[in-house]
C-alpha cells in the first residue's frame, strides 16, 4: 500500500515524532507562518489537482463547490517533518486539516458538516470570500 | 452485519468511550476498514458536548482515544448533544 498505510502512532506530540528544531519545517514557528500565509490554508495528502486520499479529496471538492480555488495547500506526504509538525501544532491526529484565518477549523468531517449546515458560507463571508453557492441559489430564485 | 458480530476493536473502543464519557446517551463504534481495525467511525451523543464547538467536541474524543488512535490509520468522528 506504500505511503498510504502509515499508522497514526505519531499523533499529537507523543512518541518519536520529530518536533523540529528552531528552523525545521515542522517547528511551531514554521507551521505558524504557514497557517497565516493565506485566509484559507489546507494541509492534505497530495495536491488539489491530485488528492491522494479520499478525505483530502473531500476537502478539495467542498471548497471547489463554494468557488474557493485560491488557497494554500500543503502536501504533507512531501514533508515528514511538516506532517508531524502540523499534528503537534493543532493537537489533532489526522490529515487533512483546514485553517481559516490562521485558526484550525477541523478535518473533512467538520468541513462537510459546516458545508451542510450553512456555517461554511458564513465563515467564508467573514474572510471576505463570497461562496459560489450563494450565486447558485440566486440563479435558482430567478427561475 | 448483525449487532451480535461486533469486532474486538469496536467493543474495546466503545468501552473506553463509555468510561471517558459517563454522561453519553448514545455511543456507536463501527470498524469501516472491513474488520481490520485500521479505520473506525465513531458516533457519540452526550450532554458533555453541549455548548461546545464541533472541533472541541472532536478534540475530546481524540484525547479520550489518544492511545488507541496511535494504532489506527484514520477515524471519523460524529458528535452531538442530546436534543434538549
Amino acid at each position: 500500500r506504500g505511503r498510504a498505510g502509515r499508522p497514526l502512532s505519531q499523533a499529537a506530540g507523543e512518541g518519536g515524532g520529530a518536533e523540529g528544531g528552531g528552523g525545521g519545517s515542522g517547528s511551531r514557528e514554521a507551521v505558524e507562518r504557514l497557517v497565516r500565509e493565506h485566509p484559507v490554508v489546507v494541509f492534505m495528502k497530495g495536491s488539489p489537482a491530485q488528492p491522494l486520499c479520499g478525505f483530502s479529496n473531500a476537502v478539495v471538492q467542498i471548497l471547489r463547490l463554494h468557488g474557493v480555488e485560491d488557497y494554500r495547500a500543503h502536501d504533507v506526504l512531501q514533508d515528514p517533518d511538516l506532517r508531524q509538525g502540523i499534528k503537534n501544532y493543532s493537537n489533532w491526529p489526522t490529515i487533512p486539516q483546514v485553517y481559516l484565518n490562521g485558526e484550525f477549523v477541523g478535518g473533512c468531517d467538520i468541513l462537510l458538516q459546516m458545508h451542510q449546515n450553512g456555517d461554511l458560507v458564513e465563515e467564508l463571508k467573514k474572510l471576505g470570500i463570497r461562496s459560489a453557492l450563494l450565486d447558485a441559489e440566486k440563479d435558482q430564485e430567478k427561475k | 452485519r448483525s449487532f451480535a458480530s461486533q469486532t474486538d476493536g469496536e467493543s474495546r473502543l466503545a468501552r473506553v468511550l463509555r468510561e471517558k464519557f459517563p454522561r453519553a446517551s448514545a455511543i456507536k463504534v463501527v470498524d469501516i476498514s472491513g474488520g481490520c481495525g485500521a479505520m473506525y467511525e465513531i458516533h457519540i451523543e452526550s450532554e458533555e458536548f453541549r455548548e461546545k464547538r464541533t472541533v472541541q467536541q472532536h478534540q475530546m474524543v481524540n484525547q479520550a482515544l489518544s492511545e488507541e488512535i496511535k494504532h489506527m490509520h484514520g477515524l471519523r468522528i460524529f458528535t452531538s448533544a442530546p436534543k434538549a
